[in-house]
């Protein structure tokens, strides 16, 4: 690691901001400490891969109102608990008495329906390519075993779109590893093409400095490249089993993303043979417009455009404990990130 | 996002199979990694194998680096 | 007698009384404990130590312990955080109607052996029955009090530059298997809970020149380490590697995206000790029943007051987030 780390350290070009997309590559940068130890000259850039902080406000009053008007028992990752909606989080409704369970995997969700045929069960289907899979999973054997108390919220969302909104705010991208464990690299290989560079990097220290040396390395020859850094996982073709039942069970749709906007085919709703499992459908939920507090600067510290401590809420009014933005919830969100290891060191 | 962990497969069933992550054990779905074999290494998110891992990552690192000189 | 715990019990009649004799007395049996409304003990010379805690853990039963032993452990613990020599202690139940009496005769046992693993005494009790659904199983609190020798004073305030950091054993096992015994998350571990009496391992160290000691319990070592920062305006430098976590806690951690030293412990302890006596310290807790574990994993520094900072593997240091929220796991 030494070797790579005086690579990155050695680098004397102009400014080059890498934008690390993933939110778990965040949550390790910062844990490690790697933005201390880099020059001056190179910047990483928080970027939109964290799933909780790109969801929108709607997205959380939608499943409190599965939850409240309708009874719903909601299964959800703990990490969309304690994100706002417009007036409530999941975690102040279940204190009044809402069925909200935390479950590690959506296949737990569909198997805690089975177990519980008087319940209707939602899951909050949020994520990337990821996680995709396993949420389409979960309702294309709900569709095989006749199982009719499970559906989805869905609010997953995909990569390519985000990296073409995203391509002015850095020179290269760190691109997320298990999204490419699932999608290959072939998007990577197009982006080269439109003049864009990038590495896959894995998720340790020595993993994350490897590839930033090869990235540092590449830059300064000039040209666009791609490297893929994390093969071991990473497959050219990456998972086409997963690929295939994804485009089975879901097809491309419009999202809006939590302080981004909306942006065209980048998130995923499930295809009309699945409709009898979509919860905004089989609840008939009202077009909601979530209103997220107008200060948060949220939206310009995913794009790149800020740094979280320019917003003027943050650490005041907007803490770990007392979240006003998505940002400032997850472990993996830029502003949580800055706010729990920032500071005097 | 994406957490992932890497397990090793201790038996193989229909479409699922026993993982182990340094002594945690869970019952995964293998559906998306045909010929699953016990011994094989897998990365795991939220409950599925999403891919197999060939190799590790030290010998991975040092290649990356050796093709940089 | 009946199979169940029921209101009669909690009437104060004569099911009541007969729930104490055959349950509470026989295994609590000391001579302060008696029929009467008080125990009468005799005054104590010195400075006493005092601490109460309730104990409301679902499952009531784990593995490792229950919630009787817990209930004992906690309250020693905390006095021998002080110093302090166990040696009487109260205990109230609140139990919810239909709870089987042989498990409450099992949660009674654990307690009474535990409590004379340390020597404390038990000599008062109470016990009230709740409707179904008023409270879960059972709830335990106990008080205690112990001897606090001569000249001793121990508290977090005491930390000082240079000072070395230990604990007593691994780290996060209570917390871990909690949450697999609730078995929300599907994940099967070989992992135990640590729940143990500590005044051994105290007593072990008694002599040497200690300044803090803490018990690792809601928050685990996490927060005790930020709670003595703060109370000694110091910082914490965190030798990340060395602390001692079971491979199956990781592996658990690792699946969930949960930080270990964030996980509550329930039998052990951090101690903060003069650079001098490190040494010996740790080698005394490694002779001792529960401290076969222990380790050195950490020192006290002027340079970062309040916060805990480790030194990773590429030389860079960074903090360890201050635990502050309901630990939750952390998957998409």
């Amino acid at each position: 690691m030494k070797q790579a780390l005086e690579i990155v350290q050695g680098y004397q070009g102009p400014t080059l901001r890498i934008m690390e997309v993933c939110g778990t590559h965040t949550h390790e940068i910062f844990r490690k400490g790697i933005r201390k130890v880099l020059p001056e000259t190179i910047e990483l850039i928080s970027g939109p891969g964290c799933p909780v902080c790109v969801t929108p406000v709607d997205f959380i009053d939608e499943a409190i109102l599965l939850a409240t008007e309708h009874g719903c028992t909601i299964c959800t990752f703990g990490d969309l608990v304690r994100v706002p909606g417009t007036r409530q989080s999941l975690a102040s409704m279940r204190a009044q008495g809402a069925d909200v369970r935390i479950v590690y995997s959506p296949m737990d969700a569909l198997a805690y329906a089975k177990e519980n045929p008087e319940k209707q069960v939602v899951f909050l289907s949020v994520g990337f390519e990821t996680t995709i899979p396993a949420c389409c999973l979960t309702v294309w054997q709900a569709k095989q075993e006749k199982v009719d108390n499970y559906s989805l919220l869905t609010a997953n969302k995909t990569m390519p779109q985000a990296y073409r909104a995203m391509k002015d705010a850095c020179e290269l991208f760190l691109y997320p590893g298990h999204v490419h464990a699932i999608t290959g690299t072939k998007i990577c290989e197009q982006m080269k093409e439109e003049g864009i560079s990038g590495v896959v990097a894995g998720f340790t220290t020595k993993e994350l400095i490897t590839a930033l040396a090869v990235a540092v390395t590449r830059f300064q020859q000039g040209k666009p490249f791609f490297e893929n850094c994390y093969p071991r996982i990473v497959k050219p073709e990456g998972n086409p089993a997963a690929v295939h039942l994804i485009h089975q069970v879901m097809e491309p749709c419009d999202a809006l993303w939590r302080g981004i906007g909306e942006m065209k085919d980048s998130g995923m709703r499930l295809r009309s043979e699945y409709a009898a499992w979509d919860a905004r459908l089989k609840y008939n939920l009202p077009k909601v417009e979530g209103k997220p507090n107008p200060v948060c600067r949220c939206g310009q510290v995913l794009q790149g455009q800020c740094k979280p401590t320019d917003c003027p809420v943050f650490g005041r009014g907007c803490t770990p404990e007392h979240p006003i933005g998505a940002c400032m919830v997850s472990d993996e969100g830029a502003c949580s990130a800055f706010y729990l290891y920032g500071g005097a060191l | 996002m994406c957490v992932g962990i890497s397990a090793k497969v201790l038996k193989v069933n229909q479409g699922t199979a026993l993982v182990d992550a340094s002594g945690a054990k869970r019952e995964i779905s293998s559906l998306f990694l045909e010929d699953l074999e016990p011994g094989d290494y897998v990365m795991v998110h939220a409950g599925t194998a999403i891919a197999k891992i060939d190799g590790n990552d030290i010998e991975e690192t040092d290649q990356l680096m050796e093709s940089l000189r | 007698m009946n199979q169940t715990v029921t209101l009669a019990h909690g009437s104060g009649g004569k099911q009541t009384s007969r729930l104490i004799e055959k349950i509470f007395k026989k295994h609590f049996d000391n001579p302060y404990l008696t029929a009467d409304d008080a125990a009468v003990l005799p005054v104590v010379h010195g400075k006493l130590a005092m601490s109460t805690d309730s104990f409301i853990v679902s499952p009531a039963f784990f593995n490792g312990g229950n919630i009787g032993k817990l209930a004992v452990c906690g309250t020693v613990n905390d006095l021998a955080c002080m110093g302090a020599k166990p040696l009487y202690m109260t205990c109230g139940f609140v139990i919810e109607e239909g709870f089987s009496i042989q498990d409450l005769e099992t949660v009674v046992c654990a307690m009474a052996d535990t409590a004379r693993e340390v020597g404390i005494q038990i000599v008062a009790g109470d016990t009230k029955v709740a409707g179904k659904g008023q409270v879960d199983g059972i709830f335990i609190n106990t008080t205690g009090v112990g001897q606090i020798p001569e000249g001793k004073n121990l508290s977090g305030a005491n930390a000082r530059n240079g000072d070395v950091i230990l604990v007593t054993g691994d780290v996060g096992r209570h917390g871990c298997t909690i949450l697999l015994e609730r078995d929300d998350y599907g994940i099967d571990a070989d992992v135990k809970s640590d729940c143990a009496p500590l005044w051994e391992e105290v007593k072990a160290v008694q002599e040497a020149d200690v300044h803090v000691i803490r018990d690792a319990t809601r928050g685990g070592v996490g927060t005790v380490l930020y709670e003595i920062a703060h109370q000694s305006n110091l910082g914490v430098r965190l030798f990340y590697e060395d602390v001692p976590v079971q491979g199956a806690v990781k592996g658990v951690c690792g699946l969930l995206g949960l930080e270990p030293l964030y996980l509550a412990c329930e039998g052990t302890m951090v101690m903060i000790v003069s650079p001098e006596d490190a040494q010996s310290v740790l080698h005394a807790l490694k002779q001792c029943s529960h401290g076969q574990n222990a380790a050195i994993i950490g020192e006290m520094t002027d340079a970062y007051p309040q916060r805990v900072v480790m030194k990773t593997e590429i030389g860079a240091e960074t903090i360890l987030p201050e635990p502050g929220n309901e630990l939750l796991p952390r998957i998409c």
